[in-house]
């Protein structure tokens, strides 16, 4: 008990300004990652409810003073990240950050403003990475809009490769199937990374049963997983037309993408003055100005025959409730955004189909940049996800140089249980290994796994 | 409640002791003693209970403040008990009121004895009574945060509750680390102190127990003379270190990081100075009559002064036999005590200062009623709560104080001894006046002031309201009323 002991691996030094929602999301996982956190924030309340919930330590002042970020020890820190409500603060925070020491720095901007800004943004200000949580919130929403099937899409590879998650039905002709047996069955080309069945999570084998009601995610590229859902019997053509309520920077964001890809938009939102700002941005669009939680109007903007629906005003409840209403009254594909609530065990029960959380989107882009700044050299974390409420995450690794995981085959390689190799990305080709296949210098692979916290390709291998 | 974790945290504090333990058998060995075998037995006892205890994991490892709370008096109880056990096998002290008295006034760094001659003890538990200084000085649950990998926020409620101050902080992010640090700033000063001594040619046990003695800030002498047989040099040796150890350790973390000029800044640090200073001036000017030179009346003064603000309660002299103006200054002293965040006891400067800003602000509205007027302490805003739970703190220290005295009173002693054993036991220094003063001890009080005496110990260590959230009865319902429905609950199910 006095010896060393290797559960806490000695983590990084971040300073995390701005205690809001995405503040604690981050503080809680980089807290588990094993990171030594500093939080700073104007209102001395909100730091001390951070440092009572979490080991870390509270600083109270504004984040983006020279002497406050003294205190808050800037002169060690390895990373800074500001996440106040404010873009402007927050590359304030960033600029004087990166004067006062040689950090790294984050910040998050999410305003439509700067949008255009972010390449020069980065470049010239130094910042490692800008986050816009509405903007990923949207692709997200996009991509599960594209296969309105599916209960998540993220993707990897340059989004040529894609995870998607769907739930059979009890009917589903994989119904007892062994995955090694699949081939038989059906024509795909596509990989089970983990199914979820009765709240348990297991990274399947080829000796893995499917059962009817299982919650399943697979990889492939986009074709092939389309292909693949075809085949056992679901619809996959993408939307034709949505309807989103509340026009936010996310309702902004997506409707944008949308257009883009010829799917009709149609906003409802209760400002005057927004809609008009909305139909000059954009305006394929038709904007609806009256109350989007009012059932009447719901109907008269013919919610019964939309193809999608997608509630994103600022009210998680009022999102939940128009999705559970959207839900009796059509046949619609319902997308919700919760970006508060906690509830996720009440939520999973509700029947909500697909959720999406910004905070986490935010918080995971940024552990992955966090991990591959603890990675060694070789290589480096390219994209992360966590699936099924945290409990399996999927990493993308860039494999840079020469290491223990390269020319060997796979099943030459010792890999650790509950890990998937799923894809190997080589001159952009995706494929999915077999045993005989090699990991290369400058494949970017694929791998889904229970275990965290992993920051180096190497760290597959048992 | 989450009782399993208090049990963890239980577990994980005896077998803390079963390794602490081991050390006074090492001392045994030196001095080929016969209590080796005591000593192994107890440790190994609490090795297998403590192992046991913590062997299986809490299933949920999430606790409050009341947890924390709960946890440390419970730890600081069977820990007391535990650390009595040898004396009484030994024989050397054998009333269990009395063992535990001793090892209570041990492990809460007051230093108060039973013993009417120390002398008598062997070197084994010499150096155990010793110990329980050093082991309750920074505190046995910090020392656990340092070295038992457990993880979670939780566990700041440990450090919460265990820590003296109105308001305990973090020296880093993580509360490890900061456990660590502060241990590793302790152990370092205790062996610049050990060093120091063994330079000024004390004996090497003399000089071992000495300086864990000053560390915790404890007290107990190996002499029946205290440190007054020694050499001048020594005294004023554990003079200075009786101050530094007083002092917050937060001091020392700045100085170890360069940034010394940012330590005297304290404001808690400069007042306890300034305080020092004092009343060494002015005890010096009282008692220079009764000595030949004023370097002799200076030293004698300085170490008492020391000895007590710091809460240790080592004596060089009688300072009973003093003129009643030093008296009254040491009495005050002992009110006040050391630093927030160091080994000291009493009620702490910063709790003054905080209580002398709070009248300030008071007079000063009767003068501008509607001014507006933050109170800082080193350029920081107080907040009011923390101002309140100062005030609060204030009133529940003297009721207590004031009952204890009543409990006292019953002996019919005269009321200089009453008054003063319970400031001694209370604050954690160990010698008052009179009866109790620094040549006598704590032997003649019948069995229940002795109780009220542990309690106050006990409640003057971990800040009055841990302790006394023991006695809550929300606490006992949740414990007792809901374990047994839930008991039912699973009876049912089955």
């Amino acid at each position: 008990m006095f010896g060393i002991d290797k559960t806490i691996k000695h983590g990084l030094n971040i300073i995390i300004i701005g205690c809001g929602k995405v503040g604690r999301t981050l503080v809680d996982q980089l807290c588990q990652e094993g990171h030594d956190i500093t939080v700073i924030d104007k209102v001395s309340k909100k730091v001390q409810d951070v440092a009572n919930l979490y080991d870390v330590m509270g600083v109270c002042g504004n984040g983006a003073s020279f002497s406050t970020q003294i205190e808050a020890g800037i002169k060690d820190a390895d990373l800074v990240i500001a996440v106040t409500g404010s873009d402007e603060l927050n590359l304030l925070c960033c600029t004087i950050a990166k004067q006062a020491s040689d950090c790294s720095v984050i910040a998050r901007v999410r305003t439509p403003d700067y949008n255009e800004d972010i390449p020069y943004l980065r470049e010239k200000l130094g910042l490692a990475r800008i986050i816009n949580p509405e903007l990923e919130a949207a692709k997200e929403v996009a991509r599960i809009l594209y296969m309105p099937a599916a209960l998540e899409v993220s993707s990897f590879a340059h989004d040529q490769a894609e995870i998607v998650k769907i739930k059979l039905p009890e009917d589903t002709i994989l119904h007892e199937l062994k995955i090694m047996d699949m081939g038989k069955r059906i024509n795909h080309n596509i990989l089970i990374c983990a199914v979820e069945r009765d709240g348990e999570v297991y990274i399947p084998s080829g000796n893995f049963e499917l059962r009817g009601g299982d919650i399943m995610s697979f990889v492939g590229t986009r074709k092939n997983c389309a292909r693949f859902m075809k085949e056992i019997g679901f619809d996959t053509h993408r939307v034709h037309d949505t309807l989103i309520v509340g026009g936010g920077k996310a309702a902004f964001y997506l409707a944008d993408q949308l257009l883009r890809a010829g799917i009709a938009v149609k906003i409802i939102e209760n400002d005057v003055k927004r809609c008009e700002e909305l139909s000059t941005l954009l305006p394929e669009a038709i904007i609806i100005n009256g109350d989007g939680t009012d059932e009447a109007l719901l109907q008269e903007e013919g919610l019964a025959t939309a193809e999608s629906f997608v509630p994103l005003t600022g009210i998680d409840e009022e999102n939940i409730m128009l999705t559970l209403h959207a839900k009796q009254v059509s046949n619609a594909k319902a997308i919700t955004k919760i970006n508060r609530i906690s509830f996720k065990t009440v939520l999973s029960t509700l029947d909500l189909g697909s959720v999406i959380y910004p905070k986490y989107i935010t918080s995971e882009k940024i552990i992955a940049y966090v991990r591959a700044k603890l990675a060694s050299k070789d290589s480096n974390i390219e994209t992360l996800y966590h699936m099924f409420d945290s409990r399996v995450e999927a990493i993308e690794f860039l494999v840079k140089e020469d290491s223990e995981v390269t020319s060997k085959t796979l099943l030459e390689l010792q890999l650790k249980k509950n890990l998937l190799v799923c894809f190997i990305s080589r001159k952009g080709r995706i494929f999915i290994p077999t045993g005989q296949d090699t990991i290369q210098v400058g494949d970017e692979v694929m791998v889904v796994t229970t275990h965290s916290g992993f920051n180096d390709v190497t760290d597959i291998l048992a | 409640m989450n009782t399993s974790m208090i049990r963890l945290i239980l577990g994980h504090v005896i077998r803390l002791e079963g390794f602490f333990l081991l050390l006074p058998c090492v001392i045994a060995l030196i001095y080929k003693e016969d209590q080796l075998s005591t000593y192994l037995i107890i440790a190994g006892v609490c090795l297998i209970i403590g192992s046991l205890l913590s062997h299986k994991k809490a299933k949920d490892n999430v606790f409050y403040l009341k947890e924390g709370c709960i946890a440390t008096v419970l730890s600081w109880m069977v820990l007391s008990f535990f650390g009595a056990l040898p004396f009484m096998m030994t024989g050397e002290i054998p009333s269990f009121t009395d063992a535990i008295f001793e090892t209570v006034s041990g492990f809460t760094t007051t230093g108060a004895s039973i013993l009417t001659d120390v002398e008598a003890l062997c070197h084994t538990s010499l150096f155990w009574r010793s110990f329980t200084h050093w082991i309750g000085g920074m505190g046995v649950l910090v020392f656990l945060l340092a070295v038992v990998p457990m993880s979670g926020a939780s566990h700041f409620n440990l450090m919460r509750a265990e820590s003296p101050g109105p308001s305990v902080g973090k020296l880093v992010p993580k509360l490890r680390y900061t456990a660590r640090i502060l241990y590793i700033i302790y152990f370092a000063l205790t062996i610049a102190e050990l060093v120091a001594l063994l330079i000024a040619k004390m004996p090497w046990f003399d000089a071992l127990c000495i300086s864990i003695g000053t560390a915790g800030t404890g007290g107990f002498g190996i002499l029946n003379s205290s440190v007054g047989g020694y050499s001048t040099t020594v005294q004023w040796i554990v003079t200075i270190f009786m101050i530094l150890f007083g002092i917050n350790f937060n001091a020392y973390y700045l100085i170890l990081f360069g940034e010394a000029k940012k330590a005297f800044q304290i404001e808690e640090v400069r007042a306890f100075l300034l305080i020092v200073l004092a009343a060494i001036i002015f005890i010096t000017n009282d008692i220079r009559g009764l000595y030949d030179t004023l370097f002799e009346a200076l030293t004698d003064a300085s170490f008492q002064v020391a000895s007590l603000i710091s809460s240790t309660g080592f004596a060089t002299t009688d300072f009973d036999m003093w003129p009643g103006f030093s008296k009254t200054i040491l009495v005050l002293l002992m009110f006040i005590g050391a630093c927030a965040g160091s080994t000291g006891g009493g009620i702490k400067v910063s709790r003054f200062v905080i209580v002398g800003k709070a009248i300030k602000k008071e007079l000063h509205s009767y003068i501008h009623p509607r001014s507006v007027k933050q109170i800082t302490m080193d350029e920081k805003e107080v907040d009011p709560s923390v101002i309140r739970s100062v005030n609060t703190y204030m009133i529940t220290f003297f009721t207590i104080f004031v009952l204890s005295i009543l409990i006292i009173a019953l002996e019919e002693k005269d009321l200089v001894t009453n008054f003063t054993s319970v400031i001694a036991t209370m604050n954690n220094i160990g010698p008052g006046l009179s009866m109790v003063g620094p040549t006598q001890n704590f032997a003649h009080f019948t069995d229940l002031s002795k109780w009220v005496f542990i309690f106050n110990m006990l409640a003057g260590r971990l800040e009055l309201f841990p302790m006394l959230i023991m006695f809550h009865p929300a606490i006992w319902h949740e414990l007792i009323v809901k374990g047994v429905r839930k008991k039912r609950i699973l009876k049912n199910k089955l």
